[in-house]
This record gives C-alpha cells, structure tokens and sequence, in this order.
C-alpha cells in the first residue's frame, strides 16, 4: 500500500497556493522531471521562474552559489531592493559574507553540542506522550508534532516557558502566511504594503520583533546569557557587529524556522506510521545503526520546505534552455526528494534506506540547514518514545495540508491509537 | 594524482583523482564512510573532517578562518592535523596523500 497518493493533473499551477492544499503536486514534478528539467513559469503577481527539478541539477547548481545567488530572496515572491535589505537574514546573504554569521552559531547547533539536549528531549517526549496518549483519538499535528519543536526552541534559545505558546502562535503566521487557519493577513490575499519591510511580509514580524527587543534587554539588564541569542550578538571574526533590524530579522527566522519544520517533519513521519504498518514494528526493534538512518528518511518524506529560491548572476544555459542574468530560479527540494532516478521507490517511506541523497536540508549547498543534528535528534527521541508506547496507530479521518507552496505540512492529522 | 583514505577500522581506500577536485568530493565519488560532505564543499557544515597524515601536514596548506572555526563543529575531537577536506584540492605536488577519516 503506498502512503499517499498524489492527485494532481500533471499540469498543476505551481505558483497557485492551493494546489499545495491537496499536498504537492507530484505528478506534476515526475512529468518536469522526465520531459523538462528547467521549466518555465509565468507568474501573475511578478516576474516569473524557472522551476529545476531533478535532484542532480539542483545538486550541482545548490553548491554554485556565485552564479545561483541567494541575495535576491529565497521565496517565489519578488522583492525590492529596499525590502530586501529591511528583511534579509544570513539566508539571504552569499558566501563569504554568510560565513560571518554562521561560524557564530554552528558551534552552538553542532552533532556534538545538541547531542547533549538528547535527555531533555527524552523527558520532553514522555511528558508530550503522556498528555497526547491519555485519549485514543487526537490530532497528532496539534497534540505531538507541534509541542515538541516549539519548547525545544525555548530552551535553545532560552525564552521563558509561559511565552512559548504566543511565540509560536507567531511563527505560525510569519511562515505559514498563506493559510488562513494560522494568519489573518493572508499574503498572497492582501491589498496592503504596510508590512513589506517586516519580516516574511507580515505583522507578525513586528510583533516578534517587539518581543526580542524586550527580551533582549531584560537579559542584558539581568546579566543572563543563556541561550544562543547572545552568540549572534557578539562580533564576528571581522569584528563587525550585527544591526538592532539583522538581529530582529534572525530571531523571527529562528522562531519560524525552528519550529514548523521539525513540527511537520513529525506529522509527516507518523502519517506514514499510519499508513505503513510495518513501520511501527521496524521501529520497536531499532538498533543505533537503524535510527542513524531513519530520521533522515522521515524528513524526506516530510519535506517540509518544498523551494528555496536563488537568482542568477549571469547566463547559464542547461538542458538546452538559455537562463538570463536576474531570472529567479526555483530548487524544488519537493521534487528533488521523490526523484526515483536518485531515490529508489521513492513514494514509500524505507526507514534504512542508505545512502539517502535527500535534499530536505538544502544539502550541497552552503545555506544546508544550521539546526539539521537538532532537527535528527527531535525526530528520533520522538519516535523511539512513541512507538516504544504503541500497539497500532490509524488514521482516523483524512489529514489536511497546509495551503502553502512553500511550507509542506500536514496541519490536521486525525489518528486513532491502540496502546502496548 | 592518488590518495589514500585510512579508516577506522584499519582498512584502506586509495583512488586516482582528477586534479583540481577537492577531497571531499573524491571521498564522497569513492565511497569513502564518514566522509559526508553535506554541503557540498561551500564550508558550512564540517562533515568531510579528515586528519592530514604526519608526513602530508605542511604540504596541504592551513586552514583559513572560516575553516578553522568550523573545525570546532566537527563531531570528532579536533586536533592540529585537522582539516576540512573540501578546502584541500587534489594536484599533483599531493600525489600519494594519505587523510586519516576519524572514528564515527
């Protein structure tokens, strides 16, 4: 039985919102794949992209970031010039000038450093499951996937617990900013500029920033320098010292970045459990060696950022098409991870698949995600404690996407469960 | 040129490599385990640390700033023979250079 299938034409319209409300059109990105790699899209609220498809192309062009730029924006939406520079964070800043902030940070997002939350997780995950578990019918999106994620961040980047909740009610409407159900300012639905030069184009923004700058200098007047924030504040190696709008810019990236990927690679994960059986028993007799692979095949399958977007620096030509200094161009990480060319049966989840050549955190390139050994580690204590607890899990109900072509994510995801 | 991998478990591999390649991406085309490489070489994740072998350190250069601060991010211990291997690239004055892939 395949996990889910996909149901759209073949020809979906990829700049369309809802289109990804029925969960990404994948027979739309086979048929780009087979018959035209570099595909052109004409896009009625700006200039339009080309879309790449195939993982190897996106592979090679992801790492060059002279010619494929990410300082121009990352999202299919154009910018300004003005806006950009009111909006970017070090993910829309190339090498070298990314590195500045990077090295500030990798140390703190590092395999060895995070490895050391892995007994929080644990307890996080019991406390989670228990809550969740009490009742044999819930939303596992809303009740599992979305807490853990959300109090991680907290500890990380050291807020207080009672702030969590409105934090991420926030994240919520930054990333998710073309749903509804998470934002009232819905963007691609809206008349006014009034947010452009916030972060994600939304009021949201302004409220988190509001909060950081609170935040910030309650932890200054206290002394306390827990959590990474204070990391990015130092100077860099340059000796160049972050702007009051880059910081403010960076902790809305961290509170939405860090939050909803985890957060639907979780509900992706146990969507499969629901529909692939076999897992839930793979899992309860896991050795090391199995979930050193499998929270890599669980975020393939969730794929939860489907593009990131870069612009050219100058002609490229590939495939026989002529790409134009300027044009956008769109890494559909989406399709990069159902490329069966690359990956072997790729509509079924396979928990030891090895070597995994999925492109969920921008790898081959060098914005690859800075909290993926943070993302691995949520994954797995996740799903080692909750299946370790389980009998059967099921669907109860169909699950609902999120309206987004640029966030992947089951927001409702009814299950039923038996416990051991 | 060649090169050779020693791994932790004793074993070797040794490949011929293009010159101009980076040593990242000849672990990675040789199947070289532990050498990953997530980034594709653009020094933002610290996955293809290798230890320059005694003889080869001095020949492969030193690492620059942003190397030597993800060196601190790599999961094994770092010591003075560490280097990312993306930043070392295969030519022929490192003909016969031996990279120590640490313990996982």
């Amino acid at each position: 039985m395949t996990v889910w299938t996909p149901k759209d034409d073949g020809f979906a319209d990829l700049t369309n919102h809802d289109t990804f409300a029925n969960g990404a059109p994948h027979n739309t990105f086979k048929r780009l794949r087979d018959e035209d790699p570099i595909s052109w899209t004409d896009y009625d609220q700006g200039e339009g992209f080309w879309s790449i498809t195939r993982n190897q192309d996106i592979t090679e062009m992801n790492r060059n970031f002279k010619v494929f730029s990410s300082a121009r924006g990352i999202r299919m939406e154009d910018q300004s010039y003005e806006e950009y520079l009111a909006r970017r964070t070090f993910q829309e800043i190339d090498p070298p000038e990314h590195m500045h902030t990077r090295v500030k940070l990798a140390k703190a997002f590092s395999k060895p450093v995070v490895a050391q939350f892995e007994e929080d997780i644990r307890d996080l995950c019991a406390e989670i499951l228990d809550q969740a578990l009490a009742n044999d019918s819930f939303d596992a999106t809303k009740d599992i996937a979305r807490q853990l994620p959300m109090r991680m961040l907290g500890r990380i980047l050291g807020l207080p617990d009672k702030d969590l909740p409105w934090l991420v009610e926030k994240g919520d409407a930054l990333i998710a900013n073309t749903d509804p159900d998470f934002t009232d300012h819905v963007l691609d639905k809206m008349e006014t500029d009034e947010y452009r030069k916030m972060p994600f184009n939304s009021p949201a923004g302004a409220d988190l920033a509001d909060y950081a700058k609170t935040l910030m200098a309650e932890k200054d007047a206290s002394g306390d320098t827990s959590g990474i924030l204070h990391l990015i504040r130092a100077p860099g190696k340059d000796g160049s010292v972050i702007s009051d709008e880059e910081f403010r810019n960076f902790f809305c990236l961290a509170v939405a970045a860090g939050n909803d990927t985890t957060r639907y690679s979780i509900a992706a994960g146990i969507q499969a459990m629901c529909h692939q059986p076999e897992l839930l028993g793979q899992m309860q007799t896991g050795d090391d060696a199995f979930w050193d692979l499998a929270p890599d095949e669980i975020i393939r399958w969730a794929t939860p950022a489907l593009y990131f977007r870069r612009t050219l620096t100058q002609d490229f030509e590939a495939h026989g098409k002529q790409m134009k200094e300027g044009d956008k161009v769109l890494f559909w990480w989406a399709s990069a991870n159902r490329d069966e060319t690359v990956i072997d049966d790729p509509f079924r989840v396979n928990l030891t698949r090895s070597p995994n050549k999925h492109m969920s955190f921008g790898q081959s390139g060098p914005h690859v995600c800075l909290g993926m050994w943070l993302a691995r580690l949520e994954v797995r204590v996740l799903f080692q404690e909750l299946s370790k607890r389980l009998k059967k899990i099921e669907p109860n109900g169909a699950h609902k996407f999120l309206r987004s072509n640029f966030v992947g994510g089951i927001k409702e995801l009814p299950v039923r469960v038996h416990l051991q | 040129m060649k090169a050779t991998w020693k791994l932790a478990d004793g074993s070797e591999i040794t490949a011929d490599i293009t010159n101009g390649t980076n040593m990242m991406q000849a672990a990675v085309d040789n199947n070289v385990p532990g050498v990953i490489g997530e980034c594709g070489g653009c020094l933002s994740c610290a996955t293809c640390h290798v230890y320059v072998d005694a003889d080869w350190v001095g020949k492969t250069g030193t690492a620059d700033d942003f190397e030597d601060a993800m060196l601190d991010v790599a999961e094994a211990e770092r010591t003075d023979s560490s280097r990312l291997s993306c930043q070392i690239e295969a030519s022929d004055a490192l003909d016969g250079l031996v990279l120590i892939v640490p313990q996982p």
